[in-house]
């Protein structure tokens, strides 16, 4: 339900607090970040809801931590700063190139990580398939305390958590794979890519898939992982044609969307090429490890 | 609902809801015009401000979560005597500016580049302007401007840093 009457800012310190309130204030309230989805509801013709709860001031939510098993960053974390951080993390090259290059330099200063994962109307989410193709899990901090889950899941089960669920931080596992991140825009400012792939995959010393993880953005109203793709690619070397060949064949599984920017059919068009290009910066990373 | 920030070094009280963007209490409440209203989506780059020491499209900031913020609009840029800042008079000798309507956004998008990159190559303005959207000049006078600005901030002459 939505209302007219000018909607509420709640600005916890903590997230304790961040989850009683959501949780009292019901379906007319959601978390809010960054903003920029929310702050564009009127030129979407949404109304406002009764009220927001902002994780900006809550700092366990700031935070990108290492505990060399994983990098665990918190859902108030930006886009920019995530690009910052990762430098160090070649692993998750997938993760830095979505972070660093979604939208503009000023939105993506503002724009967070928890943001990116929560709206369920943005099909066009950067993190979300690179993230996805890295394997991450999130926790969820909720009235009946904290859970973990897949990303996967998460994003099958996102419209029906418990009113109050906070999705608190996204955990990736530091794994040693190589990995990438490839977008398709029509322009270079500012567009929604029409199609994001993003691959990360472990490679032994000659060079061979021993494991690959494919995820897809935008084609489909919600990211999804590829898993017949990287099947295709597992056990042999990373090979950008043979993927594109491949990615032609079982495109055919993807029930694409229509929008302002593509047509359904022009998203399966290019999905393959995006593909290949995704897996050709693989295999530069690849080489590149292995010299 | 009465809100307090600090807006070019001056603490001030606005009155306006909290979800109300940033870029319109600044245009409406303090008067600071400079500020450009132009999409409302964070895609045209025409309301760019800083919030403590990030540039963002203001009309993407709702006014409650600025509060007790520092916030810069484009009015801080000259000196309060009238000389332009090197970025601006930059602009001012390469006959960059046309309409003006992008302007605003365009100086502090590149004041943010300038102070976290004094000297970058062409490549790092054409990243740092993609969100600032200009109808009249196609880049190329404001480019060379940004650059020539951080060659006198840096004393690098321009053969050395092309």
């Amino acid at each position: 339900m939505t209302v007219q009457t000018a909607p509420e800012l709640y600005q916890p310190t903590s997230l304790d607090d961040a989850v009683e309130r959501l949780a009292i204030a019901g379906p007319d309230a959601a978390p809010i970040a960054g903003a920029t989805w929310i702050m564009r509801s009127p030129s979407r013709g949404e109304s406002f809801l009764r009220e927001y709860v902002s994780l900006a001031r809550i700092e366990e939510l700031r935070r990108i931590e290492d505990d060399g098993a994983s990098l665990t960053i918190g859902a108030a974390v930006t886009h920019a700063r995530l690009a910052g951080a990762l430098a160090g993390y070649p692993a998750l090259e997938a993760l830095r190139q979505a972070a660093s290059a979604s939208a503009n330099p000023s939105v993506r200063r503002q724009a967070t990580v928890g943001g990116n994962l929560c709206t369920r109307d943005f099909a066009a989410a950067d993190l979300v398939p690179a993230l996805l193709s890295l394997s991450a899990r999130v926790i969820l901090a909720g009235p009946a305390g904290t859970t973990t889950a897949p990303l996967s899941r998460f994003l099958a089960t996102r419209d029906t958590q418990p009113q109050g669920t906070v999705l608190a931080h996204v955990s990736v596992p530091l794994a040693p794979v190589v990995s990438a991140h490839a977008r398709l825009t029509l322009r270079r400012a500012g567009d929604y890519p029409v199609a994001i792939v993003s691959v990360s995959a472990a490679l032994d010393e000659a060079g061979v898939v021993g494991s690959a993880t494919v995820a897809v953005g935008s084609v489909e109203p919600v990211a999804r992982l590829w898993p017949e793709l990287a099947s295709a690619m597992t056990g042999r070397p990373l090979d950008a044609d043979a993927a594109v060949r491949t990615a032609r064949e079982l495109a055919g599984a993807f029930t694409p969307r229509t929008s302002v920017e593509a047509d359904d059919w022009y998203r399966l068009q290019v999905l393959p090429t995006v593909v290949g290009r995704a897996v050709r910066a693989l295999e530069r990373r690849g080489r590149a490890g292995r010299a | 609902m009465t809100t307090e920030l600090v807006v070019n070094g001056e603490a001030r009280r606005v009155h306006a809801d909290p979800m109300t963007p940033l870029a319109r209490v600044l245009r409406e409440e303090l008067h600071l015009r400079g500020t450009k209203a132009a999409c409302g989506e964070g895609f045209c780059g025409s309301c760019t401000v800083f919030v403590d020491d990030d540039a963002v499209a203001s009309c993407l900031v709702p006014l409650g979560m600025a509060e007790g913020r520092s916030v810069r609009t484009v009015e801080s840029l000259a000196d309060p005597a009238g000389a332009l800042s090197p970025l601006q008079q930059a602009m001012k000798d390469n006959d960059a500016v046309q309409c003006g309507m992008c302007f605003p956004g365009m100086l502090m998008s590149l004041t943010a580049l300038l102070e976290a990159n004094p000297a970058p190559e062409r490549r790092d303005v054409h990243e740092a302007l993609v969100g600032n959207i200009c109808r009249c000049t196609g880049y190329d006078r404001i480019v060379d401007a940004a650059l020539t600005a951080a060659r006198a901030a840096t004393g690098t002459k321009e053969e050395d840093a092309s």
